[in-house]
């Protein structure tokens, strides 16, 4: 009798600590998948800028220094490797591109064109891709760090080799200018 | 307590209540087959097997094959990427906003904007849009709508509205089975002496249950509504879309042409007339109360 609840209480430590091996294993390739999504998201958001590049030229060929920082960011941004690298890259390349289409709000022939239209219609879904794929990527690496952190996950993280990992900040000068108040 | 406005503790109360109702739907099961033993004596204990056993198979068929069924009852046609490329651009945000399987998607050709999700799992989930809802909102609002439906996905609604509908079903079933028995030749037990009481209660409760159970399965669809709202928050992070999403479906007057009650659940808006049914046997909570609960989070955030 002793001997099976003895054998009952080890099944039960063993299902206890795969568990848990299993949930931190689980929650660290959910965070390397959600990574690749962005990266997947970005490659489709450069593959996209030389055709818009191309299509607002056509009319507003004189907004040269507009196209430039477009085009200087989206080499950046395609060279990244890198998390932080590539997060600063995609901060430069949303900034630059919010500039092309705010010059493209100046040329009334350019917004009416099929072309551009389709193309705004891509970049701005692309855009909602690479935003919600960066919130999903930390919501997943939240969920990690904080298994990583807590009873009793935190117990087997070394053993799992799972460590905390880094969220993806995106550095937006938009959003961290205080605005300009005059009286 | 839920914070009010926090998309986050909005979802964990509506889980909580969701399950206490499925649990209230298990007492009121076990009330009845109690009932029933009570005013017929041991001999009609094998009746509780049969009724359950029919409303399983028949609400588990339904849920099994949820995607086609539904597709025939709407009128839905499947749709590829190449019909409409808007859609699938808006849809395929949400999947990688969620991180659920892409569904499949169909158009029911109709005036009244609605949309609904189905599907016995997120493998296989279907959502369908009216051609109305495509024409009448914008891309914030569409991603909201479609927010809301990946979340019914997200949250197993098929199979939540399934284990409802096949416990309602084997209760209405065992009561009508035991109303019957009543008229034909009523207890067999007669001879024994039981409480009178305790006879009148069990009749008033088999009476009853049927009721009981329509008034919690529009319960617990209610609160998988709000929760899907909150969870499509959770998703696009932003309850502004949808809420003027709903604003859309509160002008609208025109209703979905089929209004069958069978599948009034699953729309996003209720496909019923609002005011011919009442509050307690709604399949969706007031219209005005979700905008009014969305726009608590806007000024949250």
């Amino acid at each position: 009798m002793e001997i099976i609840i003895a054998l009952g209480v080890i099944a039960l430590v063993i299902v206890f600590l795969v568990v848990q091996y299993n949930r931190l294993i689980r929650l660290n390739v959910a965070v390397d998948e959600s990574f690749a999504q962005i990266e997947v998201q970005l490659k489709r958001r450069a593959d996209l800028i030389p055709n818009l590049v191309e299509t607002v030229k056509g009319y507003a060929e004189h907004e040269k220094s507009t196209f430039d920082a477009v085009v200087t960011a989206r080499a950046k941004a395609t060279s990244a490797t890198s998390l932080t690298d590539v997060a600063a890259a995609d901060g430069l390349l949303t900034q630059a591109l919010r500039g092309l289409l705010a010059v493209a709000e100046a040329y009334p022939d350019l917004k009416a064109s099929a072309n551009f239209l389709s193309l705004q219609e891509e970049l701005s879904t692309t855009e909602n891709k690479v935003s919600f794929a960066r919130q999903f990527y930390n919501d997943n690496v939240r969920e990690l760090n904080t298994a990583v952190k807590t009873v009793p996950t935190n117990f087997f993280a070394g053993f799992a080799k799972v460590s905390e990992r880094e969220f993806y900040e995106v550095e937006d000068p938009q959003s961290r200018q205080v605005p300009n108040v005059k009286f | 307590m839920a914070e009010v406005g926090n998309f986050r503790g909005l979802q964990a109360a509506n889980k909580r209540k969701t399950f206490a109702l499925l649990a209230l739907f298990g007492v009121l099961m076990w009330v009845v087959a109690y009932a029933a033993l009570t005013y017929f004596g041991g001999s009609s204990a094998f009746i509780v097997p049969i009724a359950v056993g029919l409303s399983l198979v028949s609400v588990w068929g339904s849920y099994y094959g949820s995607d086609r069924l539904v597709l025939t009852m709407t009128g839905a046609k499947l749709i590829t990427e190449s019909d409409n490329p808007k859609l699938f651009n808006l849809v395929h945000e949400v999947v990688i906003a969620s991180g659920l399987p892409m569904p499949k998607v169909a158009i029911v050709v109709d005036q009244a904007p609605n949309a609904f999700a189905t599907g016995r799992n997120p493998e296989h989930a279907l959502i369908a849009f009216t051609t109305g809802i495509l024409d009448a909102m914008d891309r914030d609002q569409l991603q909201g709508v479609i927010a809301h439906e990946m979340s019914h996905v997200a949250n197993r609604d098929t199979l939540v509205s399934a284990v409802a509908a096949s416990t309602a079903g084997a209760i209405a079933i065992l009561s009508d089975f035991l109303m019957r028995m009543m008229f034909f030749g009523g207890r067999r037990d007669r001879d024994s002496n039981s409480n009178p009481i305790a006879l009148v209660v069990s009749l008033l409760v088999l009476i009853m249950a049927p009721l009981a159970a329509m008034l919690l399965k529009s319960a617990i669809s209610r609160k998988r509504e709000s929760l899907a709202d909150a969870t499509a928050v959770s998703f696009t992070r932003n309850p502004a879309g949808l809420r003027s999403a709903l604003e859309v479906l509160a002008r609208d007057s025109t209703v979905v042409q089929q209004r069958s009650t069978a599948v009034a659940h699953i729309w996003i808006e209720s496909p019923l007339d609002a005011k011919s049914v009442s509050r307690l046997f709604a399949s969706h909570p007031p219209i005005e109360e979700r905008i009014a609960t969305l726009r608590a989070m806007e000024s949250l955030s």
